[in-house]
């Protein structure tokens, strides 16, 4: 028999606390619809695409419906079209990328991700082709998201993907000027992409995963929030220690649907299940902000001295909760802190309390990066570099993986607010320093060697 | 063996389990399952005995009623029909959960539902939440929906129920609970 508290707890925290499931994501590798007639491979692709993910969405509200978690989105994620479409030049890279868009439309999936390449190393002619077509490609498409890995621990940073990224993000901005850059908001540039993020823009299905697999991301910021509140109310002496304790047992909770959910997919779609993504993913609603947490405990605002300090705890909780209510832990499994979808996050932006160099610091602790952060229009390719840069070098030396979605919102300055609509949220455009004093730096190109891995320090 | 159940309802107090097993092994019973509940005050508990001799039913009964009856305990006595074990379902375990303000007839309304699509209660329970003002009564009924029961009808049936009694309600797979809460 269940218990009353149970099932009052478990209500609390659908009804009011915005417990859902943020993404059942559908890997799905490609490398067997290689060829080299376009025609040949978009049709491969979409008998595929279509074959595996044909009832993925009415799956996925079925199981939501019996177990009472919303799946908020059906997202699909492709094995890095730059390696199995790597014959084709930029013109039929924006080709694929639409007929992608009109699959994730006809399936009424979310978003599709994969317009990927990784070139931490170096360039293939595919990747170059893949790079050039992304500012066409994300303004012809609205589902289709794009990521570039340009630096990993174990191969250093590919400065030259970080020049041709600055440059591209600008591109993909201004070509779709229109609607505050959006195009931007579907690309980002990693460093240690994982494999098997289920969450965009950075989802992609790595070469090493299996032919189809289920991963699954979860949300539950506004949970970690209520669960605070609720045991400082019920004894305000608490401190950090058992604060994390409790972010820790809400985190096992918040896994463990995750999991349920996405098994139920994975055995209904009979495809293995991959992974739980443990990232507390916000929204820009009301209560399901990862910014009121830090309010929570006791900050007046996220930027505020101390806001590193309470990611890292935040981050390093929901881990430690995370893996033990699931076995399979993977993606990128942490806090987000992405500037426009998230309430709290924008509003301290807009307030002048988050500022790009604390966000940049608390990248170092949390599990993604720059993230959403809308800059001005005019900022250089060069500055956006540099930012890149910097977010690679966190990544690279930490070992863990990081990234900057930026958004050089055209025709506006920094204060000027800029809307992308959905998830995506709206923003307040962050001052960028930007005196041209990075171009040195970002022209003379080449890789910044792998680090040591001892001698930490 | 005969077996018999042995209801006995009354204002709780500390001891009545106790009376009960004492006269039970008294009369040569052997006590096979136990149910008890308290409602505010009243007891109800709910007793599986088995009984080495047979026809021994009065005699039982009245013993019970000696110990119970002067504390204002009722006791009733039957015979048991069908066997120990139920019969063996492949039934789905949900949980409804109904939150707003207590009225007549709520119960009524939503077990009226279920009864029509052969949805059986294992467990029912009637909380009021926050301040007792009535406006936060929560009802949660553990029910196994049969697999020949459309499930989209059964929930349409319940959103309808409920709207119409002023509730919110909310269908879900017991397993979600498990799920969460236990390790």
């Amino acid at each position: 028999m269940l218990t009353e508290r149970e099932i009052i707890l478990t209500l609390e925290m659908l009804r009011n606390e915005n417990l859902d499931v943020r993404t059942v994501t559908l890997g799905i590798s490609l490398f067997d619809c290689a060829s080299h007639d376009i025609e040949r491979f978009i049709s491969n692709v979409r008998a595929k695409i279509t074959r595996l993910a044909g009832t993925l969405v009415d799956i996925c509200d079925e199981v939501g419906l019996k177990y009472g978690i919303p799946v908020v989105n059906k997202r699909i994620s492709i094995s890095p079209i730059a390696v199995v479409a790597c014959v084709f030049a930029a013109e039929e890279m924006c080709k694929i990328a639409v007929a992608l868009d009109d699959m994730a439309h006809s399936l009424r999936i979310d978003f599709i991700g994969g317009f990927s390449a990784l070139v931490e190393k170096g360039f293939t002619k595919g990747d170059y082709a893949l790079i050039e077509a992304i500012p066409e490609a994300l303004a012809k498409t609205d589902r289709v998201c794009s990521s570039i890995n340009a630096a990993s621990t174990h191969a250093g940073i590919n400065m030259d993907a970080v020049a041709l990224m600055g440059r591209t993000i600008r591109r993909t901005a201004e070509i779709t000027a229109d609607r505050d850059g959006i195009g931007c908001a579907k690309l980002v540039v990693f460093a240690n992409i994982p494999q098997d993020v289920p969450f965009m823009a950075g989802a992609y299905l790595g070469v090493g995963e299996p032919d189809a697999v289920i991963n699954v991301g979860v949300s539950g910021p506004g949970v970690v929030k209520r669960a605070i509140d609720r045991a400082r109310a019920a004894d305000p002496s608490l401190d950090l220690g058992k604060l994390s304790e409790t972010i820790k047992r809400t985190a096992f909770k918040v896994t463990r649907v995750g999991e349920l959910i996405g098994r139920q997919v994975a055995v209904k779609l009979d495809v293995p299940f991959g992974v739980v993504d443990l990232s507390l993913a916000p929204t820009p609603n009301v209560g399901d902000s990862v910014g009121e947490i830090f309010q929570s405990l006791g900050l007046k605002s996220i930027g505020n001295p101390g806001s590193t300090a309470i990611l890292a705890m935040l981050n390093d909780a929901v881990k430690k909760g995370g893996i033990f209510a699931s076995s399979y832990v993977g993606g990128l499994s942490g806090a987000f802190i992405p500037v426009s979808e998230d309430l709290n996050i924008a509003e301290a932006a807009r307030n002048g309390k988050l500022t790009i160099e604390k966000l940049e610091a608390m990248t170092s602790v949390c599990s993604v990066g720059l993230d959403m952060v809308a800059i001005p229009g005019d900022t250089s390719a060069e500055t956006i570099s540099g930012i890149i840069a910097d977010e690679m070098a966190i990544g690279v030396i930490n070992s863990k993986a990081t990234a900057a979605r930026l958004i050089p919102v055209p025709g506006k300055k920094a204060g000027e607010r800029a809307s992308f609509g959905g998830l995506l949220g709206e923003a307040t455009i962050i001052d960028i320093p930007d005196d041209g004093g990075s171009a040195g730096f970002i022209k003379l190109g080449g890789r910044i060697p792998a680090p040591v891995q001892s001698f930490k320090n | 063996m005969e077996k018999v159940v042995v209801f006995v309802l009354g204002p709780d107090r500390p001891g009545i389990i106790a009376t009960i097993s004492k006269v039970l092994f008294a009369q040569g019973c052997n006590l096979e399952d136990v149910s008890q509940t308290i409602l505010q005050s009243e007891f109800m508990g709910i007793f599986i005995v088995s009984m080495k001799i047979e026809g021994n039913e009065d005699a039982v009964l009245a013993a019970l009623q000696a110990e119970l009856e002067p504390s204002g305990l009722f006791v009733h006595l039957k015979p048991m029909e069908g066997s120990a074990i139920g019969e063996q379902t492949i039934s789905e375990s949900f949980i409804i959960t109904t939150v707003g303000p207590d009225r007549p007839g709520l119960v009524a309304g939503i077990t009226d539902v279920l009864a029509r699509y052969k949805v059986n209660i294992t467990n029912l329970k009637a909380v009021a939440r926050g301040n007792r003002d009535g406006q936060n009564y929560v009802m949660i009924y553990e029910i196994d929906i049969p697999p020949a029961t459309d499930y989209h009808a059964l929930r349409t049936a319940l959103l309808g129920r409920a709207q119409e009694l002023g509730l919110d309600i909310n269908l879900q797979h017991r397993e979600i609970f498990e799920q969460i809460h236990r390790v």
